[in-house]
């Protein structure tokens, strides 16, 4: 078995505490059990305080676009608060209804968590900063993130509440109609790189700013904008974040959880919305690659922009209606995903692209 | 194979609910989505204000109108005041309408401020709300200066004001009044076009002038269905017919020409408040009123044009020190009754829309 | 229509069924009898010089002898002002449903058949709303109303 991270120069150290391992003598299944249950505790930390941060980031940009300063208290521009925020949510009391459907109220927020954490199996962080380099990279992050809407169901079910009820139902029927425009944006890559991995993707955009496939006229920039559209969708912010829409439903799927539960939808949530950013990074904008600074750095920056502009989404627009939302979908999404993948098609068959 | 059919199931919206303003209930029969039946179910917030002013003398009742409609605290204590000035036929000094025009038109714009950002924060724009809060503030603080209060003012009193403007109003006041007309252009450019906007709010909740007038809604919203009738102009009372303005009229009556038309009234009490700050004499600001004044028995009904409608206030007096019956009616009381008329057969998220646009605050349902 | 002629306009048409009191300081105030209200309101809604269709107010008074029911009424059209009164003894009082004619007077009866405990005939919808439920102390708003843990202002 190789060292997952194989070329790893954020952390020279992994290396050094892999060969330790092995000069031990450990027999090879629990050699591969033991480094990967590290790797997935790392990953979880990583994870856990990008959320975090994302929540912090958030919350000062929705500051800063509402003319206000958002944290300000705990340490420089309240760094720290949303740490505290989640040893407060986690010290909460867990306050369960009555009439909840037990088991499914219960697994709907781990599902809901797992989910979002499995996706970072195939993500490149960086060169050669991966997990698993999976064949089928892209199919499966669809495949994992999809099962988050199972978990809002869940929950939309298990509450026994009408809102969350609504909630949930509405979150199934967008994740179903946003996944097709997103999948269709997704093939438009694929068709070109002819690979499904993750690593061959990114691989495929080095050499420069205009390998990227964003900027590669004139399928690129359409299926980002139509990638970043489904994503601001399958990640349920707004203008799309129906299932939970405050102002209608309370707060939908999560109406009856609180405590620990709740943190865990709360921070799926972020961690999804990083997920999709990720995405579009590794799809249209090169992934790790960027010239002096280590790969790593590049990939985070340009993942945080795309996040950015999630942020600048949800703080400006209001929210669709859900016929609207998915009329949106399958009348304007769907054909110009389609419209958009015979065009990529011509383009390579034509071999007007390399 | 069994015949495939939906049920219809009801929804309590309320009584506490982010998109109802308040404590306000409404049992939603809903099929699905589609709202089929609302039926509100308000007094959750009665406070039993008419019979508090039977108990009080009439100055003293004029801390109770502040809490009637506190949003607009400013034309509650007009309203009351001039009732009992018709009652008792008190003369007000002319500076003290000036002034009390200058307040009226703040605390509508105000008043239309928060409307403003409240409906943008029920359609899911976050951001409009905190723009919408920082220019009232302004208000606010000219309100503080004069009156020392930022909600429930208490300054508006039988026969006059309570007290003189500092002399630092008026510049402020100019001052405040600039900005605001600056940041429209902000406001609207926020929402007029946005596409999210215009899809969630045109042709939403169309109300037809017929259904509001037999239902006595009035205000912005009647004007917003094409129903030319301000009660500043087609009633005047206190010096509204000094002034060259006329009231903002929209014509479909749906929630988009309900949030335009509170823009529009915005220019219109700016300039209003414009030519008020110019003409205001100098003298009195208050008639010798005793506080324990008895008005000689007779009814009058006195209304006013506020942010929200009709506001209107009966008092009978019976000779004696305290009204004999109070009665008060606010415009959300008759919009909240229109409602199950024109805001069904639409989505739960339309009915957040529609509830946004009427601007129902419920202290004044509920009095 | 100025008031004035407002006033000898209704006592011509309205002879016998309105008559104008002296109480009203603002507007002129009339005084019907409760067997003529549906009559007169509905001329009053219909008549092409008065065209009163917007219903301002309505509400109950309680003088300790007698209810009233006062109507205040409003021309969206003509832009003029009009009240009229009932006069109902205090034991039995029944009063008929205008919301036929102004059907914005649902609430406003609702409200006079739940605080004064006047009963409004032909009302479809007579339900509790600005009380509780359950409430069973009577009707607050009478003069003679009085609960344990309702406390008057002390005399001045």
């Amino acid at each position: 078995m190789t060292w997952p991270i194989a070329t790893a120069e954020l952390f020279p150290i992994f290396s050094y505490l892999y060969e330790l391992l092995e000069s031990t003598g450990l027999p090879q299944p629990w050699l591969a059990i033991v480094v990967y249950t590290f790797l997935a505790v790392v990953m979880f930390g990583v994870l856990a305080l990008l959320a975090l941060f994302l929540v912090w980031w958030e919350r000062k940009i929705a500051g800063h676009i509402q003319q206000r300063f958002g944290p300000m208290r705990h340490g420089w521009h309240g760094w720290y608060q949303t740490i505290m925020d989640a040893v407060k949510l986690l010290q909460k009391e867990d306050v369960r209804v009555a009439t909840r459907d037990k088991p499914v109220f219960f697994w709907a927020p781990v599902i809901c968590f797992v989910a979002a954490f499995l996706a970072y199996v195939t993500i490149p962080f960086g060169e050669g900063l991966i997990v698993a380099d999976l064949n089928i990279g892209i199919l499966y992050v669809m495949a994992v993130t999809t099962f988050t809407v199972i978990s809002l169901l869940m929950a939309g079910w298990g509450s026994n509440n009408k809102y969350a009820l609504l909630g949930g139902m509405r979150s199934a029927a967008q994740v179903v109609s946003y996944e097709v425009p997103m999948v269709a944006s997704i093939l438009v890559v694929v068709l070109f790189v002819g690979s499904l991995s993750m690593v061959d993707i990114v691989q495929a955009q080095a050499g420069g700013i205009w390998n990227w496939y964003a900027f590669r006229l004139p399928f690129g920039p359409i299926a980002f904008c139509t990638y970043i559209i489904a994503a601001t969708a399958e990640a349920n912010r707004t203008p799309f974040d129906i299932p939970e829409a405050e102002q209608e439903l309370v707060a939908g799927f999560n109406v009856e959880y609180s405590g620990m539960k709740f943190a865990m939808f709360f921070l799926a949530e972020f961690v999804n919305a990083f997920t999709v950013s990720a995405i579009a990074v590794i799809l249209f904008f090169g992934g790790w690659h960027g010239a002096l600074l280590p790969s790593w750095m590049w990939f985070l920056g340009k993942t945080f922009m795309i996040v950015l502009l999630l942020m600048l989404f949800r703080w400006t627009y209001p929210r669709l209606r859900v016929d609207q939302l998915m009329e949106f979908s399958w009348k304007f999404l769907v054909p110009v995903t389609f419209v958009n993948i015979i065009i990529a098609a011509w383009f390579k068959y034509a071999g007007w692209y390399w | 194979m069994p015949e495939l059919r939906t049920e219809e199931f009801q929804v309590n919206m309320g009584p506490h609910h982010p998109a109802t303003h308040g404590v306000c209930r409404m049992i939603l029969t809903m099929d699905g989505e589609k709202i089929v039946k609302i039926e509100p179910v308000i007094g959750y917030l009665h406070r039993a204000l008419e019979k508090i002013c039977e108990n009080r003398t009439y100055a003293q009742c004029i801390p109770v109108t502040d809490r009637f409609e506190y949003v607009t605290a400013m034309s509650c204590n007009q309203v009351f005041a001039m009732a009992a000035e018709r009652l008792a036929g008190i003369e007000v000094p002319e500076r003290a309408e000036y002034l009390r025009v200058i307040m009226l038109e703040l605390n509508r714009i105000a008043s239309h401020l928060i409307f403003y950002g409240v409906t943008a924060m029920d359609l899911g724009a976050l951001t409009p709300f905190l723009y919408g809060l920082r220019e009232r503030e302004a208000i606010i603080d000219l309100f503080e200066m004069t009156c020392g209060q930022r909600l429930t003012y208490n300054y508006i009193r039988v026969g006059g004001v309570a007290k003189d403007i500092p002399k630092e109003f008026i510049p402020k006041c100019h001052e405040a009044i600039d900005v605001i007309t600056e940041k429209m252009s902000d406001y609207e450019g926020l929402l007029n076009e946005n596409p999210i906007w215009l899809v969630r709010t045109k042709g939403i909740g169309v109300m037809p002038a017929k259904l509001g007038i037999d239902y006595g809604v009035s205000g912005p919203v009647l004007r917003a269905s094409g129903v030319d009738y301000d009660i500043r102009r087609d009633d005047p009372y206190s010096i509204y017919d000094k002034f060259d303005w006329k009231p903002a009229v929209h014509q479909n009556g749906d929630c988009f020409d309900r949030y335009l038309i509170r823009l529009d009234e915005i220019k219109q009490s700016i300039k209003i408040i414009k030519q008020a700050l110019e003409g205001l004499p100098e003298g009195d600001i208050k008639a010798k009123v005793s506080p324990n004044f008895k008005p000689p028995a007779g009814e009058v009904y006195a209304r006013v044009e506020n942010s929200r409608g009709e506001l209107g206030i009966y008092i009978q007096s019976d000779g004696g020190k305290k009204p004999l019956r109070v009665k008060m009616r606010g415009g959300s009381y008759c919009q909240l009754q229109a409602l199950p008329y024109f805001g069904t057969n639409c989505f739960i998220a339309d009915l957040v829309a529609i509830f946004a646009t009427l601007d129902i605050i419920l202290p004044e349902v509920d009095r | 229509m100025t008031r004035d002629e407002l006033k000898d306009y209704i006592t011509k048409q309205f002879e016998g069924k309105m008559t104008l009191l002296d109480t009203g300081r603002h507007d002129p105030m009339f005084e019907v009898k409760p067997a003529d209200l549906l009559e007169v309101s509905q001329k009053l809604h219909d008549d092409e010089n008065l065209q009163l269709d917007f219903l301002c107010n309505l509400g109950a008074v309680d003088t300790g002898e007698i209810f009233e029911a006062v109507y205040s009424l409003d021309s969206t059209t003509l832009k003029m002002r009009l009240d009229f009164k009932l006069i109902l003894p205090r034991d039995g009082a029944e009063v008929e449903s205008v919301q036929k004619i102004w059907p914005g007077a649902n609430w406003f009866e609702r409200e006079m058949w739940e605080l004064y405990g006047i009963n409004i005939l032909n009302h479809d919808n007579l339900k509790r709303f600005l009380l509780p439920d359950d409430w069973d102390q009577g009707h607050p708003m009478r003069k003679d109303w009085d609960a344990p843990d309702f406390i008057r202002m002390p005399e001045l």
